[in-house]
């Protein structure tokens, strides 16, 4: 048997270093035991997933019913227009957004992000067709939804994939809201005036370059980090 | 076999309006599965064929995990031990019932099934609940799922030698030497404000009211020590609890303690709160108020008997608290025979009260072998 030279405590023979100090064990005369079993098992357990089959039954019932009633509706009694087809959309839709907790174990968010993007440009496609005006789906509203679609999952990624800082989130936050006001007011302004001139959406540039380069200046500056942490007690 | 004579281990947890309640499980289960290397992980009510239950086995290990609200350490005992009893006999050997093993032909006893907190909850005053704000241990939280495990067995004769030595019982002894831990621990991490370092430490009810339930019928005390006052050494820590103990844990405190749980419970306004709402409440209270209330939580199982005929197949037991919701480590004991394990378990990186725990126990002249599923960093 081996004991820790700093605690004083017997060890187990399987154990390379003492738990409590973490203080390496050379005992020439019992090499660390291998073959036999450890006290702990090494596989590490996972929580069975949970089937949401009845949660999906009921939400697929509620959203279709919905839209197959207003259908007939439309159809038989109240006959203005292709109301509809407002319901039908936004059911699918909704459903869409419902997916991550109809499949929780299937999906990863940023396919889910992929497919909201999809299900409103799709949506504000059915608007378009059933108005169709002066071009505004192709010129604003598909330019707005690929971009803040692709903006969340840059974003996405940064808080969930890699191990980044809170700041460093924060500055691409902040980056990505000055990106999509900017890139709004262009759309809007190329379609309506056919140039574009940077107005409101400048403001809020400003701001978030501003406090991009504050963020950046505290990231970069390790001793102005650690006084920050200080004084907020982190 | 065993669960037919446990109804209220035979359960799924269901929601209602205003409360979750209890309903019989008949579904298939709960299955034996082999053990994992960090046991009670948080139970989903629909994983598990909704079994609020666990059984574990590993080399020569049987491990039962058992939701909270099902029962306390002493009712999941009485399960384990009539679980095991059947398993032996189902091998062949020949174990009387009696000593915690329940004769699993009998049907259930009404007084097995009551809700003993509303039997003997008599007082017509209850106690403060609030405690203050007790030190917070703080440390570098592992992933999610992750319950670090570090055992310590300690032969029984020589800690009883020790702990008599001082006067005191072996859950005083105990009890002191954990306080004692926190409190180097806090002095290391020079705090600007020093806090009181207090445990939340289970009483078992049963030894205090003629009660047979297998349900929860536990109330907490909560033994401090306030550095503030100045330094206590380790004889001074010792004489705080011991003289606490006394105090504090008898009938008629703990039926006040009853009572104020009890009263929550009853209060009209309270019940027809809707649950999102109360489960809203009861989380922010718990997280922001209760957890900080004390620096670690302490449960001491005592020693455990069993039918002579079973004593050759079984070597010691090991009781592990839950994972903590915030950064503390959390102790829990149990005795059988001449084998006493102490484990502890977290969710953080660091060892510190451990270290300090053990280290103390050494210095006392007590042998302490140490187990762990930690993987050590190189």
């Amino acid at each position: 048997m081996s004991y820790c030279v700093n605690c004083g405590v017997e060890l187990d023979a399987t154990a390379a270093a003492c738990p409590l100090c973490n203080t390496k064990v050379y005992n020439p005369n019992q090499p660390v035991a291998t073959e036999v079993p450890t006290p702990y098992p090494t596989v590490k357990g996972a929580v069975e997933p949970v089937k949401a089959k009845e949660f999906t039954i009921l939400m697929t019932i509620i959203l279709l019913t919905t839209a197959v009633v207003c259908v007939l509706l439309n159809v038989f009694t109240i006959q203005i227009g292709r109301w509809s087809l407002y319901v039908v959309g936004i059911c699918a839709m909704l459903w869409v957004f419902f997916i991550p907790l109809f499949f929780p174990e299937k999906t990863s968010i940023y396919t889910n992000l992929a497919l909201n993007g999809l299900s409103i440009a799709l949506f504000l496609a059915l608007v378009s067709w059933l108005h169709p005006n002066n071009n505004w789906y192709e010129h604003i509203a598909l330019p707005i939804v690929i971009l803040g679609t692709l903006l969340l999952e840059i974003i996405f990624i940064f808080v969930f994939m890699l191990k980044s800082s809170m700041i460093v989130k924060a500055a691409v936050s902040m980056a990505a809201i000055a990106v999509i006001c900017v890139a709004t007011e262009m759309v809007i302004d190329l379609h309506l005036r056919g140039y574009f001139y940077l107005r409101w959406s400048a403001i809020v540039l400003t701001c978030c370059v501003v406090i991009d380069i504050i963020l950046m200046t505290i990231y970069l500056q390790e001793g102005l980090r650690a006084e920050i942490r200080r004084r907020m007690h982190f | 076999m065993t669960l037919c004579r446990f109804p209220t281990f035979q359960v799924a947890i269901r929601k209602g309006l205003f409360w979750r309640y209890l309903e019989p499980n008949h579904r298939p289960g709960p299955y034996v599965q082999p053990d994992i290397g960090n046991p009670c992980m948080p139970m989903h009510f629909k994983a598990n064929n909704r079994y609020l239950i666990r059984i574990y086995y590993y080399e020569k290990r049987i491990s039962l995990e058992v939701f909270h609200s099902l029962s306390d350490g002493t009712g999941a005992l009485y399960f384990l031990k009539t679980m095991t009893a059947v398993y032996l006999r189902l091998l062949g050997h020949e174990i009387p019932n009696g000593e915690g093993v329940l004769d699993i032909t009998e049907t259930p006893k009404p007084e097995e099934l009551e809700d003993a907190y509303l039997r003997y909850a008599s007082s017509k005053i209850g106690r403060p609940r609030s405690q203050g704000n007790a030190y917070r241990v703080r440390g570098t939280k592992e992933p999610f799922y992750t319950l670090n495990i570090i055992c310590g067995v300690i032969p029984v004769d020589k800690i009883r030698v020790v702990s008599k030595g001082y006067g005191v019982t072996i859950t005083e002894y105990l009890n002191a030497v954990l306080l004692y831990a926190l409190l180097q621990k806090q002095k290391s991490e020079r705090p600007f404000h020093e806090r009181p370092v207090t445990l939340a430490m289970p009483v078992n009810l049963r030894s205090f009211f003629p009660s047979e339930t297998l349900r929860n019928f536990i109330s907490m005390v909560y033994p401090s020590i306030d550095p503030r006052m100045g330094d206590y050494t380790f004889e001074e820590i010792l004489q705080h609890v011991h003289n606490y103990m006394r105090y504090y844990i008898n009938p008629k405190f703990l039926n006040a303690d009853i009572v104020t749980n009890a009263s929550v419970q009853q209060n009209p306004f309270i019940r027809i709160v809707p649950l999102f709402l109360k489960d809203f409440t009861v989380r922010r209270f718990y997280t922001h108020v209760q957890d900080g209330q004390s620096s670690a939580g302490l449960t001491n199982v005592g020693l455990i008997k069993l039918p002579k005929e079973m004593g050759p197949f079984v070597e010691r037991f090991d009781v592990l608290m839950g994972q903590p919701f915030s950064a503390r480590t959390n102790c829990a004991i149990v005795s059988y025979q001449n084998i006493l394990t102490v484990n502890f378990t977290s969710s953080i990186k660091e060892t510190d009260i451990e270290r300090y725990f053990f280290r103390k126990l050494v210095q006392d002249g007590i042998p302490v072998k140490i187990e762990t599923n930690r993987k050590m960093e190189e």
